[in-house]
C-alpha cells in the first residue's frame, strides 16, 4: 500500500473477497524525509494508514531500503554510466516487490501477495499466465515481465479487470481518502525529476565529461555534457542547429561520442538481449515485442540462445536503448522478457 | 482466537481494574472542578490530595513534593527546562551548562537539544558496552557553570539501571541540581527519593497500570523552576484544572504497585530469566546489557543478520506484542540512539527485540512466546538466505 488509490482499493478487493488482509507500506528510501512522490513520504504511509484503518485491515510500515539501494538505486546509476537508461520499476518488481516482499510474505504465512499493478493473472491447463490489463492506458504488464511462474502464482492483481475510472469511484464508494489522489510520478527516488543532478550526485562529475557530438561519417558537429544526459532517440536538448533534426542514435562510451543522425538512423531492425526471463517456456519463433513502457507492439522473430534472445523486426523502430526492457507478447499473453543489451542495426 | 499474548510493558500497560473502578466516579458525578470552593470542588480536591499521598508514599517524598502532570514527558521537560531556566536566571546567566548522557528519553534528550538553540552549552555524556554511565564522569563534566545533571534512572529500551543515588550525591557535593528520569524505575524498583537524594524525579502512570495522560514529578522542597504553564495550580508549579480521574487512578496505581512491589519484581525477574534462557538457546541471539543492574521485567535481545522490525510484524502476525526499540512504527530499521552509544554492532544492533513483561504476565505468555519466536526466527532466516 504505497498510499496511493490503485494499491488502497487493491487492498479493498482483497478484503472485501473475505481473505484475512494485511497492508504494508515498503519503505524503500532511508533517512528522513523519505520518498520523493510515490514511495514512503509520511504522508503516503500516512494515506496508507488510514486508508487501512477505513478497510478494518492491519497495517505495517516495512523497511526494504537496503535492498531497493542496492538492486534499483545503484544499478539505475550504474545504467547510465555505463551509456544505458535503466528502467527501475523493472528492477523494483523483480529484486524487491517480488523478491524481498514476497519472501517475507511467505516467512509471515501469507500464501498471497496482492499488488495494485494494473495486469491480470490468468489460470491454465499449463500453470498461470500474464495478461495485458483490461485498461490498456494503464496496462503494467510490460513492468512485470520477469516474474517467474513460481512467483506469478503467489502474487494476485485485483486491478486487471478494471479500468482508472471504476478504480476511483470503487475508491470513492468506499470513502478513501486516496480516491482523487494524483498519479505518482515514474521514478520515485529522483528528486523533482531531475534524473541526471541524481546520477551525477552518485557518480560524480567524472561520469558527465564533456565530448564530441559526430555523425556516422564521423563529422564533428559538437560538443556534448556528459554521456548520462543522453538517451538514445533523443532530438531535444543537444544543441545542435541546422536544418534537419538530428537524433541520438549511439552513446559511444570508450571513444565518450555521442553519435546523431535522422530519424531513419536513429531506427534499427536488430537487437540482442539479455538477462532473459521466460514464464511459459520456450519463447515461440515469431511473436510480439514491446521495447518501451506503453510502446508498440512490434512483429518480431526471437532466436533463443540460452540467457539471451536475438530479436530482428519486421520493420524498423525508432529507438531501441539500451537498458531499456524487451518484453514479448502472443496476444494477451506476455511470455517473458529481458534487457536490451546491444543494437546489432 | 486466542488472547494475544502482550510483552510490551515498557511501552504502555494495561490498567488494573481496581484503578478504573477508583476512577469512575469522578468522570461521573464527581465532576466538579477540585478549585472550586463548593463541595462538590471540594470532594475533587481531597481526592486529588489522597492520591498525592499515596504516589508519594511509593516514592518516599512529602506529599508536597509532588506535580501532576499530563505525562512522563512533560514531567521531565518541566524539570530539565524549568531548572536550566531558572538556573540561568538567578545566575544572571552565569550558570548555563546542563549535563546528560546519550541514552536518555526524547522528552530529555529533545529539550536539551532545545536548550543548545537558545544557547544553553550541553554536555552528553556516553556510556559504557551496558549502557552505564560512570559517575567519574558526570564529575568530571560538571563545571561552576552547570546548573544541571539528567541521568534517568532505568533505561526503556535495555533496562539497565543507573548508579542514581552515586551521581546525586556528587552533584549535591558540587550545588548542581539534579534529575532523574525514572519514568521506567518508579513502581518496577524500589525508588526512595530521600535515599537517592534527587533534586527532582519524573514518573508517568501508564507505566505502571494507570491510565495515559498523568504522570508527575518529584521536586524536591526549595527547588525553584521556571514554570511551563501558567497558573496557581499544583502550588504554582502547574498550571491547568487537574485531570481528577486520571490522578486517582495513579495514586491507586502507586499504592497497589508499592503494596507488592518486592515479590512482583522477584517473581517477574523470575519469568524474564526463563524466557531470557529459552530464547538464548536458539542460534544466533544475544543479550544486551548488564544481566545485573537491570529492570526485572525487562529482556533485551539482538538477533545476528535479523531486521527487527519483521520480527516484531512476524510475531505480531502469531499473536505477540513485543517491540524492537523505542516508537518503531515508522518501519525504519535504524539503530536505536541507545544501541549507538552501546556500540552494539549494525548486524546485531538492527535486530533488537525488547521483550518487556508486567502485571498479569504469565509463564504460559513466556512459553507461548518462546514458541513463537523460535518459529518466526526460523522461517525469517530461511527466507533471508533464499
Amino acid at each position: 500500500m504505497s498510499g496511493g488509490v490503485d494499491s488502497s482499493v487493491a487492498a479493498a478487493l482483497v478484503a472485501e473477497a473475505g481473505h484475512e488482509a494485511i497492508g504494508v507500506t515498503m519503505k524503500l528510501l532511508p533517512g528522513s524525509p523519505t520518498g520523493f512522490g510515490c514511495c514512503g513520504s509520511p504522508e503516503d504511509i500516512g494515506d496508507a494508514r488510514r486508508v487501512a484503518e477505513r478497510l478494518g485491515i492491519r497495517h505495517y510500515v516495512l523497511n526494504f531500503d537496503e535492498v531497493f539501494e542496492r538492486s534499483v538505486v545503484d544499478r539505475f546509476v550504474e545504467d547510465y554510466v555505463k551509456q544505458r537508461t535503466p528502467n527501475p520499476c523493472v528492477e523494483c518488481n523483480r529484486s524487491v516487490k517480488f523478491g524481498a516482499l514476497l519472501r517475507l510474505a511467505e516467512a509471515y504465512d501469507a500464501p498471497k501477495v496482492a499488488t495494485g499493478h494494473y495486469a491480470r493473472l490468468e489460470e491454465g491447463p499449463n500453470g498461470v499466465r500474464l495478461l495485458r490489463a483490461v485498461d490498456e492506458a494503464k496496462d503494467q504488464s510490460y513492468f512485470l515481465h520477469s516474474l517467474t511462474r513460481g512467483e506469478l502464482e503467489r502474487v494476485s492483481f485485483p486491478l486487471g479487470e478494471m479500468r482508472k475510472p471504476q478504480v476511483r469511484e470503487k475508491a470513492r464508494a468506499l470513502g478513501l481518502r486516496t480516491a482523487d489522489k494524483a498519479e505518482s510520478q515514474e521514478i520515485c527516488f529522483v528528486p523533482g525529476k531531475d534524473y541526471r543532478g541524481f546520477v551525477r550526485s552518485r557518480a560524480g562529475d567524472e561520469a558527465f565529461k564533456p565530448g564530441d557530438i559526430r555523425d556516422a561519417s564521423g563529422r564533428r558537429l559538437g560538443t556534448h555534457e556528459g554521456l548520462p544526459n543522453y538517451t538514445v532517440g533523443q532530438r531535444k536538448g543537444l544543441g545542435l542547429s541546422g536544418g534537419t533534426p538530428y537524433y541520438v542514435t549511439k552513446l559511444d562510451g570508450p571513444s565518450n561520442t555521442l553519435v546523431v543522425g535522422s530519424l531513419e538512423e536513429a531506427s534499427s531492425t536488430r537487437f540482442r538481449v539479455g538477462r532473459l526471463s521466460k514464464i511459459s517456456g520456450a519463447l515461440p519463433r515469431s511473436c510480439r515485442v514491446r521495447i518501451r513502457h506503453r510502446g508498440d507492439l512490434h512483429e518480431a522473430q526471437v532466436e533463443e540462445n540460452g540467457p539471451e534472445a536475438l530479436v530482428s523486426l519486421a520493420a524498423p523502430a525508432n529507438a531501441v536503448t539500451p537498458g531499456q526492457s524487451a518484453v514479448f507478447y502472443q496476444d494477451e499473453t506476455v511470455l517473458g522478457g529481458g534487457t536490451i543489451e546491444e543494437v546489432l542495426g | 482466537m486466542t488472547r494475544a499474548v502482550y510483552l510490551d510493558h515498557n511501552a504502555t500497560t494495561p490498567v488494573r481494574p481496581e484503578v478504573v473502578e477508583a476512577m469512575l466516579p469522578h468522570l461521573r458525578e464527581g465532576f466538579g472542578n477540585p478549585n472550586s470552593a463548593h463541595a462538590l470542588g471540594q470532594g475533587s480536591r481531597k481526592a486529588i490530595e489522597e492520591a498525592r499521598e499515596r504516589v508519594a508514599a511509593l516514592i518516599n517524598a512529602d506529599a508536597s513534593e509532588i506535580v501532576f502532570t499530563s505525562c512522563g514527558s512533560e514531567s521531565d521537560v518541566m524539570a530539565v527546562y524549568g531548572a536550566a531556566q531558572a538556573g540561568f536566571n538567578e545566575s544572571a546567566g552565569k550558570r548555563s551548562h546542563v549535563v546528560t548522557t546519550a541514552i536518555e528519553h526524547f522528552a530529555v534528550s529533545g529539550t536539551c537539544r532545545e536548550l543548545a538553540a537558545r544557547g544553553f552549552e550541553i554536555t552528553t555524556l556516553g556510556v559504557d558496552e551496558n549502557a552505564l554511565v560512570s559517575p567519574e564522569s558526570v564529575s568530571g563534566a560538571i563545571s561552576e557553570r552547570t546548573s544541571l545533571v539528567t541521568v534517568m534512572t532505568a533505561n526503556n529500551e535495555i533496562g539497565t539501571i543507573q548508579p542514581v543515588a552515586e551521581i546525586a550525591a556528587i552533584c549535591r557535593a558540587r550545588g548542581v541540581l539534579f534529575h532523574t528520569d525514572a519514568v521506567q524505575g518508579v513502581g518496577k524498583i524500589p525508588v526512595d527519593v530521600r535515599a537517592l537524594g534527587v533534586d527532582m524525579l519524573a514518573f508517568s502512570g501508564h507505566k505502571i497500570n494507570a491510565p495515559k495522560g498523568v504522570g508527575g514529578l518529584f521536586v524536591r522542597k526549595g527547588v525553584r523552576l521556571a514554570q511551563l504553564i501558567a497558573g496557581k495550580q499544583e502550588s504554582s508549579r502547574r498550571g491547568g484544572t487537574e485531570n481528577t480521574a486520571s490522578i486517582v487512578g495513579l495514586g491507586v496505581a502507586a499504592e497497589l504497585a508499592r503494596k507488592d512491589l518486592d515479590a512482583h519484581a522477584a517473581s517477574l525477574a523470575a519469568l524474564r530469566d526463563r524466557l531470557e534462557a529459552g530464547a538464548l538457546s536458539l542460534d544466533g541471539v544475544r543479550r544486551t546489557g548488564n544481566p545485573a543492574l537491570r529492570l526485572p521485567g525487562t529482556a533485551h535481545l539482538c538477533f545476528q543478520g535479523i531486521d527487527g522490525h519483521q520480527l516484531v510484524v512476524g510475531l505480531d502476525l502469531d499473536g505477540i506484542c513485543v517491540s524492537s526499540g523505542p516508537a518503531c512504527h515508522s518501519g525504519a530499521t535504524e539503530l536505536s540512539h541507545v544501541l549507538k552509544a552501546m556500540r552494539v554492532p549494525d548486524e546485531w544492533g538492527k535486530g533488537a527485540l525488547r521483550v518487556s513483561l508486567g502485571w498479569g504476565t504469565t509463564e504460559e505468555d513466556v512459553e507461548r512466546f518462546l514458541a513463537s519466536l523460535k518459529k518466526v526466527l526460523g522461517k525469517l532466516r530461511q527466507s533471508a538466505t533464499i
